[in-house]
């Protein structure tokens, strides 16, 4: 049947892809042969019409998510090992394992300030540390700034609760408002109040988390802290849930709004984008959530509640203020002794097993050298 | 089409891990590749997931990637594959001949509208086996030769011409439902 084994080749004669041969074959068939001339006909209207199907463009967030899955992936990707294996590699390996492992454990006595030791550690920007520990930084306590890389990440927010008896009112006011924006903070909130005569007031001051602990120590440093509240929640698990709801969410609203193109009946688009609103109220609300977070884990919370000292005398020499004064002062040195002992302590109980592995190695390495040189001679 | 000036560099930078050169090639051929296996798997959750699975594969493969064939060439046919190994793995989810008779029963006067025009012939390709779907789709739809699909597909010269002959011949009978005057005119040539 020749016509059925022309109607084979009509598909590829259109395309222009037989031979010169077949083509010029095929070319003098359909000249002659209605019956092909309509199906070549119809052939070519089928091909135009897929050729006339619009242009599909990818979804948002497709290249974002090839990339989040790639390097996803990358970070398990390169292991090498040790090209060789000697005695002085294994004693460094071992001792940068030994300081990794005495440095964490420092941090981790150090670190949250407000919940191991309220009352000890008074906020000081600096710990002295022995020189000889090759570690990384010691953090101001409650200070995101200095923390090393491997908790970068983690989100904390920071509060701090203080009432302080103040002997001049407005000038404490005055200070705070500077404190904060010295910081590279401000006031929230402020309000004022005057009972009996004797004025006091209430301040949240919000600053930059790293600057938490130097501001804290500097309000409670502007008169009497007669209370005193430091505390610290973590909300990195939080806030890593949100992210990935949110990444789930916005994929899936994504997916409605291609859907939305290719729906046709009302009843279709109604439930799209009922679903749709849906979608984006909660991603809307996870989103405010995490800024809140975000917000609250990158600016800390200090709020202060001030009230003048009431005066009982008013004679030429205050003594009961000379007798607070004295007594914060001594307090002040006693916490820094305290503090400063606690921190010995510590510090000296995350480096004893540290000491006595390095002995034990020297010894094994003192005595394998001896045999070595006995075994020479 | 897609090949950009610096894509030999990008290719390189890639094989060697970097993810940001392999960022932009991405961008490059996301359309291109998201459109195959849209047309090919039909609907868009299977394409976002087999484009998804192409770029990622891809990447891991592009060491072994030497270059012999174009990188256009290479990318489809790692797509292909991913859309068709979905299409296998999943329940068909309409019957092709259903998904005729659907395109038959449509009220004659939305046809008319540009748009139903277009998902019948979508769904008119989502309705062939997948082999004559990912001759056509590469061919109509891609825009590719019949050199560059038998490339693709690993196929020689003639499977791809068979192939193509026979998703257009069921095409021409899906679409021609479509305009009934055509039709007509064609079923009386076919008669004579």
């Amino acid at each position: 049947m020749p016509a059925t084994h022309m109607k084979e080749l009509l598909s590829p004669f259109l395309d222009g892809a037989l031979s010169g041969r077949e083509h010029d074959e095929v070319q003098r068939h359909v000249e002659g042969c209605a019956e092909c001339r309509a199906h070549l006909e119809s052939l070519r209207r089928t091909a135009e019409s897929v050729r006339s199907l619009d242009p599909v463009k990818v979804p948002e967030g497709f290249q974002a998510q090839v990339r989040a899955r790639l390097s996803a992936a990358d970070t398990t990707a390169p292991r090498r090992w040790l090209p060789r294996w000697s005695w002085p590699v294994a004693a460094a390996a071992a001792a940068v394992l030994l300081v990794g492992v005495f440095s964490a454990n420092l941090l981790r006595e150090m670190r949250p300030v407000g919940q191991v030791a309220p009352e000890d550690f008074r906020a000081e920007p600096a710990v002295p540390r022995p020189s000889d520990v090759q570690a990384p930084s010691l953090p101001a306590p409650a200070g995101p700034q200095a923390l090393p890389p491997v908790v970068d990440v983690r989100k904390i927010v920071r509060t701090a609760e203080l009432a302080l008896d103040v002997d001049r009112f407005d000038e404490v006011a005055a200070r705070l408002l500077q404190t904060a924006e010295r910081a590279g903070g401000y006031v929230a909130e402020s309000a004022y109040a005057e009972d009996g005569g004797v004025p006091q007031g209430t301040f949240t001051l919000r600053v930059p988390a790293a600057r938490f602990a130097a501001v804290t120590a500097e309000v409670e440093g502007l008169g009497t802290v007669t209370h005193r509240r430091i505390g610290g929640q973590d909300v990195t698990e939080e806030f890593v849930d949100l992210q990935a709801r949110i990444r789930n969410l916005e994929r899936h609203e994504q997916r409605l709004l291609s859907f939305m193109d290719r729906a046709t009946k009302v009843s279709d688009l109604l439930a799209i984008e009922e679903q749709l609103a849906r979608v984006r109220g909660e991603i809307e609300q996870l989103t405010g959530r995490l800024r809140f977070l975000e917000r609250s884990a990158d600016l800390a919370s200090i709020a202060v509640m001030v009230r003048q000292k009431v005066k009982t005398t008013s004679g030429v020499w205050d003594f009961s203020g000379t007798i607070g004064k004295m007594r914060a002062a001594f307090l002040a040195t006693v916490r820094q002794i305290l503090s400063g002992v606690e921190w010995l302590g510590v510090t000296a109980s995350a480096l004893a097993p540290v000491l006595l592995l390095a002995a034990g190695f020297w010894l094994v390495i003192r005595l394998r050298r001896r045999a070595r040189t006995s075994e020479i001679r | 089409m897609g090949v950009t000036v610096d894509e030999g560099t990008l290719l390189a930078a890639s094989r060697r891990g970097d993810l940001t050169a392999y960022d932009e090639l991405v961008g490059a051929y996301q359309d291109r590749v998201y459109q195959l296996t849209y047309r090919v798997t039909g609907n868009p959750e299977d394409a976002w997931d087999a484009a998804q699975e192409a770029f990622v594969k891809a990447f891991r493969a592009l060491k072994a990637f030497r270059g012999d064939a174009a990188f256009s060439t290479w990318l489809h046919r790692i797509a292909v594959n991913a859309a068709l190994d979905i299409i296998r793995r999943r329940p068909p989810a309409l019957d092709p001949l259903d998904a005729a008779a659907a395109v038959t029963t449509e009220s004659v006067d939305r046809m008319v509208e540009q748009r139903e025009l277009q998902r019948a012939i979508h769904r008119a390709i989502a309705s062939l086996p997948p082999d004559q779907r990912v001759a056509v789709v590469l061919r109509d739809v891609q825009g590719f030769s019949y050199g560059e699909i038998a490339a693709v597909l690993q196929v020689p010269v003639g499977t791809v011409r068979s192939r193509l002959s026979r998703a257009r011949d069921a095409l021409r009978h899906a679409l021609a439902d479509l305009s009934p005057a055509r039709a007509h005119s064609d079923e009386q040539s076919e008669w004579r």
